[in-house]
């Protein structure tokens, strides 16, 4: 008997089994920590105006080349091991574009009354950041069912919630925090394309194209 | 016939088949896949994929598309609108079948 509930998470489980999107991730996390830090080496400077206003251009720019980069491995690493497959880009529903919308409006509200109340509140920025990947990754982790996803949740809550522990708030907090946590979702990438790439060694070409025998 | 019996023999016997179930499994989850992903997902010898794809694509569940990525030759399969309505169905109504069971 097939169990098809089990066949379909198996399915969007393979997206994940070579790692690349968390190598992605992990870079995108590092090129952010990168940029927070260097804005807060170069604070007060010319420099600094500079580097805070080109925030989203940084932003969108990597976000392009990174995904690039994944697309390109997708198709010159995985593809020819493992076959080629293309997921449903499912359209959020307007329902639940509304609530994640109110979600992070609540969010953005609480935090700037906070910041209003008590401007040392800053400091929590690193494990509100760490609270809310974890969450994301929780969710992932739930609906895909990949037990990594689990691991890098707990990093992401314990490395927010150290930073702030330590005293280290603001927009260092916030950089290192995405140092720490794109380093994390990096090796574990990494880890997993080494398994992977052990597991699936490349076929011999003719093994690919399918079946021309029809 | 008894109307629980009723209910199995009613299920698209085309997609009831263990493979065939397996492979519009998968084609529902994605937009489309090669042969060799299908291949490994479903552990099914090339012959064996061939034959009941040939079978799901000449009751018009699926589309084969075979095109090629360099030089290499690829077959990319997705699951038509047709198809997608026949999962469906077969589910509910599998999933009603074990209800009542």
């Amino acid at each position: 008997m097939i169990d098809i509930k089990k066949l379909e998470k198996r399915t969007v489980q393979s997206f994940f089994d070579d790692g690349l999107t968390e190598i992605a991730a992990g870079l995108m996390f590092l090129i952010l920590g990168g940029y927070f830090i260097l804005q807060l080496s170069t604070a007060g400077s010319t420099a600094g105006s500079i580097v805070s206003s080109v925030f989203l251009i940084v932003f969108f720019v990597s976000f392009f080349l990174v995904n690039r980069l994944l697309r390109f491995f997708k198709r010159h690493v995985s593809y020819p091991r493992t076959g080629y497959v293309a997921f449903k880009k499912k359209e959020a529903s307007p329902k639940r574009r509304v609530a994640t919308a109110v979600v992070a409006g609540i969010i953005s509200a609480a935090l700037v009354i906070l910041f209003r109340i008590s401007p040392s509140v800053k400091l929590l920025f690193p494990a509100v950041n760490g609270l809310l990947f974890a969450f994301a990754a929780l969710l992932l982790a739930h609906r895909v069912g990949v037990t990594r996803f689990y691991v890098l949740s707990a990093a992401s809550a314990a490395i927010g919630v150290g930073l702030a522990a330590a005293g280290i708030g603001d927009l260092k907090g916030l950089g290192f925090f995405y140092l720490l946590f794109g380093a994390v979702i990096l090796f574990a990438g990494l880890a997993a394309l080494i398994v992977y790439l052990g597991r699936n060694p490349r076929p011999a070409p003719d093994a690919q194209g399918g079946p021309d025998a029809r | 016939m008894p109307a629980d019996a009723r209910g199995l023999a009613d299920l698209d016997r085309l997609i009831h088949e263990p493979a065939r179930l397996a492979l519009t499994a998968i084609l529902n989850v994605v937009d489309s896949a090669d042969f060799l992903y299908l291949q490994r997902e479903t552990g099914l010898t090339k012959g064996n994929l061939s034959s009941h794809l040939a079978k799901l694509e000449e009751a018009g569940y699926v589309a084969i598309e075979k095109t090629y990525r360099g030089r290499i030759p690829l077959t990319l399969v997705h699951l038509t609108d047709k198809g997608a309505a026949a999962y469906k169905a077969y589910r509910a109504r599998f999933k009603e079948f074990l209800s009542r069971a």
